[in-house]
């Protein structure tokens, strides 16, 4: 936890690995995961690095590895997931998995070529199964009416010999099957080209076939086409043939068709029997390749991450070791000692690989050890913005005034229970739900936030006693402090009418004069000044949070100032800040608790205490007037020390927008002055170098070159810009004093949604519960339960779901923009280390 | 008013397809694309781009067809979801895209049919983009009258075929005849398509088609000379919308060398650039490279405006354009031949 307030101490350190050792130390850093490497060679093409080469066969790899993972996911066989990690293998392992992938390959593609070639066959045999039997119909069909017609004939014609009349009666056919959806097309094709000289016959298969290729189940026709002529014959199978029908032999006699079609059926028999044989072979072989695939998948994702990260690093002059760059956790370090050392064991490598801390000027990247509980604030705070390396992390603090926040607006002990109740069971079952994966991004959003979900329930559950409400009604738990006496207001002005709106005053003697012990006295529930009630003592609650919490932030920003040594920020942003928050706001808090303690309804007359608002208002017009009772001051001497207070507010006006750039100026003049005196002398040493020899020269350049990227740097700071300074420190001043204002005003939201919460809370209890509860006698009792029913639809859906979101993204707001301004700047970048884990779980959600 | 109510029909499809437009590869990329040593590396490459995994699925050696295959199959599978998306009148404005393709397609099967290449080998050259129902059966006809009677009357080609019906039988000539007729009365059509859709549209898609048909009469114009087409029939050929019509066009007619063809574009200041730019000599850019890229720019201009359809249009081409530079680069790779390598029209 002690990390949270602050991103992880990094390091940027040199590895230096020996080239037989650098997979397996890389391997190990992998498990750990807590190194993020530098692209050493940024300027180098995908193609032209090092270890290119096995990054492509780990490519290979994986494409086998997916062919067989689709053909197991055909046959619905299911996949083991034992959930074990296997460490990354040895590269010479590389080479038995490539041969144990290619063999599962080629035995899979001969199997599936086979089963290919089978299926056209079987595919074949059906179709003219069925042409041989939806033929039959069409001859029987034809042959009455060829009869018919040569009866026909006869009857008109005696004279002419029988022979010479079948003769034009010799119709040739082709018979074939074709996709039914292109049957029309194929018809009206047929139809032109050959001019209306073709019969056409077609019969729809009834059973979908299956598509050798594709696997998919496909409807189609038999169709059978009758024309005279070679001529035509030719264009008919031409037009077969451009359709893609399959044109299958059929003989003419009724006798030659049934044995065709016997023949057919035994054939049919023996391709069933050699295929199921097929289909079991195959089956075995993915039956024991589902058992392995995800070891396999993981041991080659892990590989190629490996030489993925090895292609970031650099060779070494003699190419005996490899030199990496990375940040990595100070704490961490030893346990990435230990790492490297454990991969130089295991490979084997004599000479140990070295890491080394390097000094640097770049900004390290931003690093947060969060947990289960603490990563769901984390990550509220993430979405803002990466925190700068080492700032103050506001998410410690978010985890208490999240849900604190939250619950002011959400206020309501009843729908708090059943929020916190859904997060318990969310946290109770964590690991079962854990399991769970792909249940849509609506349901791992809540599950995210699982933690933050049950501290927002017990918060409300809280602040919903304060307000004492529980679906907008009340607990008299302690006993009211209020009895029904004579003047008690229940009554109309003639003491006989019973008026529906009471108005309770504590003036009146129904006030037993003792204050109800916890939070809201429950009489208020019933009473018509209900709300004016409510209002002003939630108005002023938000006022007095929001200036804590503003305040609260501000402070923190000392820790940062202290912390980067910026004594000039602590002096000149600090403090005026700070001040001319407390000379407002800090001062309006101070009149609220003075004016709740000094005033109450029985012993100073409340109704003429003085305004709070018009109070402020005053306070800046330096108007005290006497006339209305609230407008008088508060306590004598007020209009000296308010004088002074605005005084001090506009003072730390130019405090914050002057002071520190002439500050920065002056600093600056003075620093130039000093290194004109200092570049000069360095030339000297510049020189020898050239002129050492040749040995030397390559350390000295490189030595000369940190030099240069010294002296870049200095120069950078040495470029200041006065106006560039002014006009930054013009928009900060600007921002935090307008900001102070608004941001206040801002705070009023805890108050308004807290209304808005209770207000609906109540209609929905009134227009539609109620509804059940007045009705009377036996079909009561059945509307109560359908009421009942849509009152508890609304309650979730719209009190706890609509409401709940909208009160968390104005908590989400309050916390990024009217806390985080004041200390924040969030403008880092994250540490992404490398490790197996991430690129596991990275991979099985593509 | 167009502004207003063109992303109630077409806002998902305009940010589609300029989505897409962003992933097509940029300068940076083809130079790193030239420097690839193998085919393999070339994959890899291109891995790193919008086109991610479209090969990773292929076993090695890969081939150059393949590859092809591929930038097809994955600009189709586009192009077909923003046509499916699509709504009256853009998908009316896709389809047009697509008649081009068919009419290169059936040109293809005639030509194959009439060299007697079987009908399957050449349906796998076909573009995707330009396949129809009664594509296949195109064999079946040998006369003019006979493709449009059979095969193409029930196509939207049809009233594009009208003029030519007369031609007597199919042979090289008659074909190019057909292929040329088939795109003047393509281009003019969708250019009054263009016209009566108006605004950004008509102001992009005209200047484009325009561009497109004084192309094709300066192209047709170029191929004519030395070959038996009459000045007569080669005025038919030319698409009547573009800056040409009327008088460039008729000049065009009358042209009999190359010269000539130059003479009549020098009256044209874009058109005269291009011919100055353009040679035969080693370094020198071929005259149909310029109209190349001429044509990309037009295309990349295209995007400047929003609310039209002409972006569509745009894309399409620019993934053409693309498609080819890759294909020959991977060429140029796989045959070792890197001097002309660099020929490539780069579009970002």
């Amino acid at each position: 936890m002690g990390s949270l307030f602050r991103s992880e101490e990094m390091s940027l350190c040199q590895l230096f690995l020996q080239s037989e050792a650098a997979y397996a130390c890389v391997s190990e850093l992998g498990e750990l995961g807590v190194v993020q490497f530098r692209d050493l060679n940024p300027d180098v093409n995908a193609f032209q690095r090092k270890f290119v080469n096995e990054v492509r066969r780990c490519a290979e790899m994986e494409r086998k590895l997916r062919f067989l993972e689709k053909e197991i996911k055909k046959d619905e066989i299911p996949t083991l997931d034992a959930g074990d990690n296997p460490d990354a293998p040895a590269p010479r392992e590389m080479i038995d998995l490539e041969a144990t992938f290619e063999k599962l390959e080629n035995e899979m593609k001969e199997v599936n070529a086979n089963a290919e070639a089978l299926k056209r066959n079987f595919l074949e045999l059906t179709e003219l199964k069925h042409i041989l039997r939806k033929t039959q119909n069409f001859f029987e069909e034809e042959e009455h009416s060829i009869v018919d017609d040569a009866q026909h004939a006869l009857g008109v014609d005696d004279s002419r010999p029988i022979a010479s009349q079948a003769q034009p009666l010799q119709l040739g056919f082709v018979a074939g099957v074709i996709l039914r959806e292109r049957i029309p097309a194929f018809e009206r094709m047929l139809w032109r080209v050959c001019r209306g000289n073709v019969f056409l016959k077609q019969a729809e298969i009834e059973s979908p076939l299956e598509d050798p290729v594709t696997g998919d189940q496909v409807n189609k026709s038999v169709f059978i086409i009758f024309f005279q002529g070679d001529q035509l014959k030719s264009r008919v199978k031409k037009i077969c043939e451009g359709f893609r029908a399959t044109l299958y032999p059929c003989p003419e006699t009724p006798a030659e068709r049934r044995e065709m079609a016997i023949g057919v059926m035994t054939r049919i028999e023996d391709l069933n029997t050699v295929l199921g044989q097929t289909q079991d072979h195959r089956h075995r072989v993915l039956v024991a390749a589902a058992k392995n695939i995800t070891v396999w998948f993981i041991k080659v994702r892990k590989i190629k991450a490996i030489y993925h990260t090895l292609n970031l690093f650099n060779l070494d002059v003699t190419s005996k070791c490899l030199i990496a760059e990375c940040w990595a956790p100070v704490v961490e370090l030893d346990k990435i000692q230990l790492g490297l050392r454990r991969g130089t064991e295991r490979s084997g490598s004599s000479v140990p690989s070295v890491l080394n801390r390097m000094e640097t000027s770049e900004e390290p990247p931003t690093y947060f050890k969060t947990n289960k509980f603490t990563s769901a604030f984390q990550a509220i705070i993430n979405a803002y913005g990466m925190a700068n390396y080492r700032e103050v992390n506001p998410a410690p603090y978010a985890i208490i005034t999240f849900p604190f926040l939250f619950s002011v607006m959400f206020g309501d002990a009843g729908h708090g229970l059943i929020m916190f109740l859904f997060g318990l069971w969310m946290v109770v079952r964590e690991k079962q739900l854990l399991t769970v994966k792909d249940a849509g991004e609506i349901w791992d959003t809540f599950f995210g936030g699982r933690y933050i979900i049950l501290l927002m329930g017990l918060f409300s559950i809280y602040s919903g006693l304060l307000y004492n409400d529980a679906f907008s009604k009340s607990f008299n738990i302690f006993g009211s402090s209020w009895r029904v006496t004579d003047d008690f207001p229940i009554y109309g002005p003639n003491k006989s009418t019973i008026i529906s709106h009471i108005q309770l005053s504590p003036n009146s003697t129904a006030f037993q004069g003792d204050v109800y012990p916890f939070g809201l006295d429950p009489v208020w529930q019933l009473s018509g000044n209900k709300i004016a009630y409510t209002n002003s003592y939630k108005m002023k609650l938000s006022i007095i949070l929001g200036v804590s919490q503003m305040l609260f932030g501000v402070i923190l920003s000392t820790f940062n100032h202290r912390y980067f040594k910026n004594t000039l920020n602590l002096f000149c942003e600090f403090l005026p800040q700070v001040l001319f928050l407390l000379c407002m706001f800090g001062y309006l808090v101070m009149l609220v608790f003075y004016k709740w303690i000094y005033f109450s309804a029985i012993e100073r007359n409340s109704n003429c205490a003085p305004s709070l608002l018009i109070g402020l208002i005053n306070m800046f017009l330096f108007t005290y007037p006497k006339a209305p009772c609230s407008s008088h001051t508060f306590y004598p001497g007020q209009q000296a020390v308010q004088t002074l207070l605005v005084v001090m507010a506009v003072l730390c006006l130019p405090w914050m927008l002057l002071v520190k750039p002439f500050i920065l100026r002056w600093q600056a003049q003075r620093k130039i002055g000093g290194s004109m005196h200092h570049r000069s002398t360095r030339q000297v040493p510049k020189v020898t170098n050239i002129n050492g020899d040749a040995d030397d020269a390559a350390e000295e350049v490189v030595h000369h070159d940190d030099v240069d990227i010294i002296h870049i740097h200095k120069e950078k700071e040495e470029e200041f810009q006065f106006g560039e300074v002014m006009i930054h420190s013009a928009i900060h001043t600007i921002e935090y004093c307008l900001g102070t204002i608004s941001h206040t005003a801002s705070y009023l939201r805890l108050w308004a949604l807290s209304l808005a919460h209770a207000q609906l809370s109540e209609v929905l209890w009134t227009m539609l519960f109620r509804i059940g509860l007045s009705m009377n006698g036996y079909h009561g009792s059945i509307i109560i339960a359908g009421v009942f029913f849509a009152w508890a639809c609304c309650t979730i859906g719209i009190l706890l779901l609509m409401e709940g979101l909208s009160a968390f993204l104005h908590t989400l707001r309050l916390h990024w923009v009217e806390f985080q301004s004041k200390f924040y700047t969030g403008a880092g970048y994250a540490f992404q280390a490398f490790s197996f884990a991430q690129i596991m779980e990275f991979k099985t959600d593509d | 008013m167009e502004s207003l109510t063109f992303n109630i029909d077409n806002g998902y499809l305009e940010g589609l397809v300029r989505g897409f437009k962003c992933g097509i590869l940029k300068r940076d990329d083809y130079t790193n694309l030239v420097q690839c040593e193998t085919l393999e590396d070339l994959k890899l490459h291109l891995q790193s781009t919008d086109y991610s995994n479209f090969l990773a699925n292929e076993p090695s050696p890969l081939q150059v067809s393949t590859i092809d295959d591929k930038l097809k199959e994955k600009m189709v599978i586009e192009f077909q979801h923003m046509r499916n998306h699509a709504v009256e009148p853009l998908s009316t404005f896709l389809d047009y895209i697509t008649y081009s393709y068919m009419i290169d397609n059936i040109i293809l099967l005639i030509t194959g049919t009439l060299h007697q290449r079987s009908i399957s080998e050449l349906i796998t050259k076909c573009h995707p983009l330009g396949s129809f129902e009664q594509m296949e059966a195109i064999h079946v006809a040998s006369t003019p009258a006979e493709l449009y009677n059979a095969v193409l009357v029930d196509t939207p080609l049809a009233p594009y075929f009208i003029d030519c019906i007369s031609e007597q039988d199919l042979d090289e000539m008659n074909i190019e005849i057909i292929r040329n007729t088939l795109y003047k009365a393509y281009i003019e059509d969708f250019y009054k398509f263009c016209e009566e859709t108006g605004g950004a549209t008509a102001d992009v898609m005209c200047e484009a088609l325009s561009f497109e048909a004084d192309r094709r009469a300066f192209i047709i114009t170029i191929n004519s000379f030395g070959t038996e087409l009459t000045k007569d029939d080669r005025a038919k050929l030319y698409p009547r919308c573009g800056r040409l019509h009327p008088d460039g066009l008729a000049a065009l007619a009358r042209a009999d060398d190359y010269e000539q063809v130059r003479a009549v574009s020098e009256y044209y200041a874009e058109y005269k650039l291009l011919f100055e730019g353009s040679g035969t000599n080693p370094g020198e850019k071929t005259l149909e490279d310029k109209f190349f890229e001429y044509e990309v720019k037009l295309m990349v201009n295209g995007f400047m405006q929003q609310f039209h359809y002409g972006v569509f249009y745009a894309y399409v081409k620019l993934k053409e354009q693309e498609c080819r530079n890759i294909i020959w680069i991977a060429e140029c790779v796989a045959q070792q031949h890197r001097t002309k390598i660099d020929s490539y029209i780069p579009i970002f």
